[in-house]
């Protein structure tokens, strides 16, 4: 009995040494050496500095992989001698965060989407003021001009943007970012017109589907889960003839905010989808798809039409762009259209030059060795490689002309756009995500920051049938079929910050909720009880409080021009 | 001999909740415990207050209700037609395809469900207008009063074999002298079963009736997230994903706390509630 106690008390020291080891380790790793002579500037060239690895999080879902792996992170690490391992979301963003923070522990760098406001509140990031003015000649270079939209309400920076235009502003030639989509083959059997109205589009539709009896088309679908509501909730703004702000349409002259949800606007535009869907033209599976099988859905080429953004869809369409690459075919690939409900709206679906202040790259309070992580982000503000992170290396992922022109033969535009290179080279991983110029920059020699807006690329990209529709159209880049941006200095309202857990949060969360509920039964009522469920919607959306929540953003967006005037 | 394990008892079940003062509180995850804001009932108030609460509530008790008497139907006959069968090889087979989909995450899981209720290809759909059944398919993920059904029958899918495992186990305990005895007194098949395998795996269908009723808040959260969209929002929406939205997403930790703790003072009463039912019919019993 004696000795079976005695092995007990064993084995219980055994396990709660290894509990306590469990507990404390995780720390030290990629501690390996960061003896760093702090104060002695950026010079990552004069010194030799030990090697390093860092953790960096990346609220999308990606590869994990070291920089140091890829080509450009190589060259990173050569100058610098850091790398980071690069962790990226799996599941639920704001479940990950929740983690990080109810442990407070975290990743050197962080670089989260929605659920930065979690972070802030809760001080997971060192303010970077000092560290800049120290170590950050370049960041000071590029972010200067936006300090006061990056400061938060205690003056500090905490994290950096990676929206700054540095040099002349270089609109895209591409639609990157929300409009209707249609299927070329539609936009060729009629002859190439030039579609306005949201009713001319739909007409379109309709008499395609018409003429192509059992060909199991589908007139029309959306995308509705979870987190990408936004896509059918979105468009009566556009719609309208506005950018996109978020739930809100901002007045273009008093710069009053108010909540489409309840307005004639979003009334329409969901009786139309209502018709259609009465015609058996609009997919009602939409409703309870996954964004999976939607995305499958508009890879097989059987939607006529949609709305959504770009980088959505963006894996579908390269899957389409592809096999039109293949069969030389492009009828299945889509065009983007700047549709409006009537003729004399103007359309406002491209991005103001703006500079969203709420999602950026910050270093966490667990850091290590926030110095050596402040002069690699410095390292990579400068020209040489804003250019390598997005250009490449000359003679390799791009060449130079004698005028000293950017630009990429066919071969290296094919190599450059394929998913396995990108991730191999570093472009996957470089070209967002890190401090940056932001997109539309140029570099002082007028040459664009990024490739793709570089008007020589843009050209080179466009296959023959691409250039057959442009040519059809009478433009030289698709982005030219819509209409000029105005300047809103508080654009994108999206990007206004909301307290956690305020009435206002709370608001937008109901709505999202009462939306889920309605829309679908909206869209798919029988014509005749159209207009009771939506006076049943309207009712109980006005119990939910709107009138505060359009105050709140009136008066952040008043805040946001003063700010950005410099008021 | 026992100390060690009142130490990891104390430690790790009854010092945690410490951390249910934070339903009192206002919490802000940074700062420390006693900087904190001290917000009374508020966050319970907002809970029980709120008009969701009622449907919430509703749909998780219905859902585990149905889980519930679903799960042990099934298992029993399960493991009783298994108990029956004299081939040892075609019982291995049946085991282990039928607990196979333990194994696969809801994550999984919920995507061939969702594939296979699908309007376009799915392949329930696809046989029922098959046998003329329906004319057209029907979105069964679209319409609510399918919910709480859809996800029963996932659940039994998933979980069946292995709820067998444990009655097999029972009726392993059962002496075989019994079932000689009572074929020479002239019993059939459906008698013994009735009269010997029923009441020889009695007290083990007892002591997990009442641990189950002690989970009946417990509906698990995963299935219903990841199924649920909005036309089934009525019936799909539980307190798991409730708590979720309102209060995980928004940071609001105080509020997560205030539901945990009615969920685990609601189980703590149907869990003596149950124990105390089967004392007085003079069943076997947890405690």
């Amino acid at each position: 009995m004696k000795k079976r106690r005695f092995w007990l008390s064993c084995l219980t020291i055994v396990m709660l040494a290894s509990l306590l080891s469990a507990c404390s380790g995780g720390k030290d790793n990629g501690k390996v050496g960061s003896n760093t002579s702090a104060g002695s500037g950026n010079g990552a060239q004069e010194e030799k500095l030990d090697k390093v690895t860092f953790t960096y999080f990346n609220a999308v879902a990606g590869k994990d992989i070291n920089t140091n792996e890829t080509t450009i992170g190589k060259i990173l690490e050569e100058q610098t001698g850091v790398n980071f391992k690069i962790e990226h979301l799996v599941g639920d963003e704001n479940t990950k965060v929740g983690t990080f923070i109810a442990s407070n522990s975290y990743p050197d760098v962080l670089v989260p989407g929605g659920s930065i406001d979690k972070l802030l509140s809760s001080g997971s990031f060192i303010p970077l003021n000092d560290l800049i003015d120290q170590y950050g000649p370049n960041i000071k270079r590029v972010y200067e001009p936006y300090y006061n939209l990056m400061k938060a309400e205690d003056g500090n920076i905490y994290f950096l943007p990676m929206s700054a235009v540095v040099g002349e502003y270089i609109s895209a030639p591409n639609i990157e970012q929300g409009a209707f989509w249609i299927q070329r083959r539609v936009l060729k059997e009629a002859g190439y017109p030039k579609i306005k109205t949201f009713d001319d589009y739909l007409n379109l539709i309709r008499e395609y589907v018409k003429k192509h009896p059992g060909e199991d088309l589908t007139g029309y679908i959306a995308l509705t889960t979870q987190d990408q509501f936004f896509a059918l909730t979105n468009p009566p703004m556009h719609l309208a003839g506005y950018p996109n702000d978020g739930g809100v349409i901002i007045d273009m002259e008093t710069h009053e905010a108010n909540d489409y949800a309840d307005d004639d606007i979003t009334k329409r535009y969901l009786q139309e989808l209502n018709q259609l869907n009465a015609e058996g033209l609009f997919d009602k599976s939409s409703f309870v798809d996954n964004r999976d099988q939607y995305l499958a859905k508009i890879a097989s080429g059987k939607v006529l039409g949609f709305f959504d953004y770009r980088w959505q869809v963006g894996q579908s369409m390269n899957n389409l762009r592809e096999a039109a690459q293949q069969t030389g075919n492009d009828d299945l690939e889509y065009m983007a259209l700047p549709i409006v409900f009537d003729e004399n709206i103007k359309d406002q679906y491209l991005d103001p030059p703006s500079f969203v202040n709420n999602r950026g790259v910050g270093i966490s309070v667990s850091a290590k060795d926030p110095v050596r992580i402040i002069k690699y982000f410095d390292n990579l503000l400068t020209d040489e490689n804003q250019i390598l992170s997005n250009w490449g290396i000359e003679g390799e992922t791009y060449s130079v002309d004698e005028n000293g022109r950017f630009y990429r033969t066919e071969e290296q535009i094919n190599q450059t756009n394929a998913e396995a290179f990108r991730e191999s080279f570093g472009f996957k991983y470089f070209e967002y995500n890190w401090p940056r110029y932001g997109n539309g920059s140029s570099l002082p020699d007028g040459n664009s920051v990024g490739a793709g807006r570089q008007p020589e690329v843009a050209q080179m990209s466009y296959s023959d049938s691409d250039k057959k529709l442009l040519e059809a159209y009478g433009i030289q880049s698709f982005s030219q079929l819509f209409a000029a941006p105005d300047v809103r200095p508080w654009y994108p309202a999206w990007s206004i910050q909301i307290e956690q857990g305020s009435p206002a949060q709370i608001f937008t969360q109901k709505k999202s909720d009462l939306q889920r509920k309605y829309f679908p039964k909206l869209v798919l009522a029988n014509p005749a009880e159209f207009d009771k469920i939506w006076d049943e919607y309207v009712k109980e959306f006005n119990k939910l409080g709107v009138k505060d929540y359009e105050q709140l953003m009136t008066d952040e967006v008043a805040k946001k021009v003063d700010l950005v005037q410099g008021k | 001999m026992s100390v060690p394990f009142l130490i990891w008892l104390i430690i790790f079940k009854y010092l945690p909740l410490w951390g249910w003062s934070i339903a009192f509180q206002d919490y802000k995850p940074a700062k420390g415990m006693f900087d904190q804001t001290w917000a009374g009932l508020k966050h319970f108030k907002f809970l029980f207050q709120d008009e969701h609460f009622v449907r919430v509530m509703r749909n998780t008790l219905a859902m585990s209700f149905i889980n519930l008497v679903l799960g042990f139907v099934t298992a029993i006959t399960l493991a009783i037609l298994l108990n029956e069968l004299r081939k040892v090889v075609f019982k291995r087979v049946v085991q282990t395809i039928s607990y196979l989909p333990h194994f696969i995450s809801w994550v999984v899981a919920s995507s061939i469900i969702a594939t296979a209720l699908s309007a376009d290809g799915g392949i329930i759909n696809d046989v029922l207008m098959w046998l003329g059944i329906i004319k057209e398919p029907i979105l069964w993920l679209g319409e609510g009063k399918y919910f709480w059904g859809i996800l029963g029958v996932s659940e039994v899918w998933k979980n069946v074999g292995w709820n067998t495992i444990i009655y097999l186990a029972a009726m392993t305990s059962i002496d075989p002298s019994q079932y000689e005895a009572a074929e020479i007194d002239g019993a059939g098949r459906f008698q013994r079963i009735w009269n010997i395998t029923l009441p020889g795996i009695k007290s083990v269908v007892v002591i997990l009736l009442i641990m189950n009723i002690g989970n009946l808040l417990e509906t698990g959260f995963e299935p219903q997230y990841l199924l649920g969209n909005g036309m089934n929002v009525d019936y799909s929406e539980n307190l798991d994903i409730f708590v979720l939205k309102y209060g995980i997403q928004m940071g609001n930790f105080s509020l997560s706390i205030a539901a945990g703790m009615f969920k685990t003072v609601v189980s703590f009463i149907l869990l003596f509630t149950a124990n105390h039912i089967a004392k007085r019919l003079g069943e076997d019993r947890l405690f």
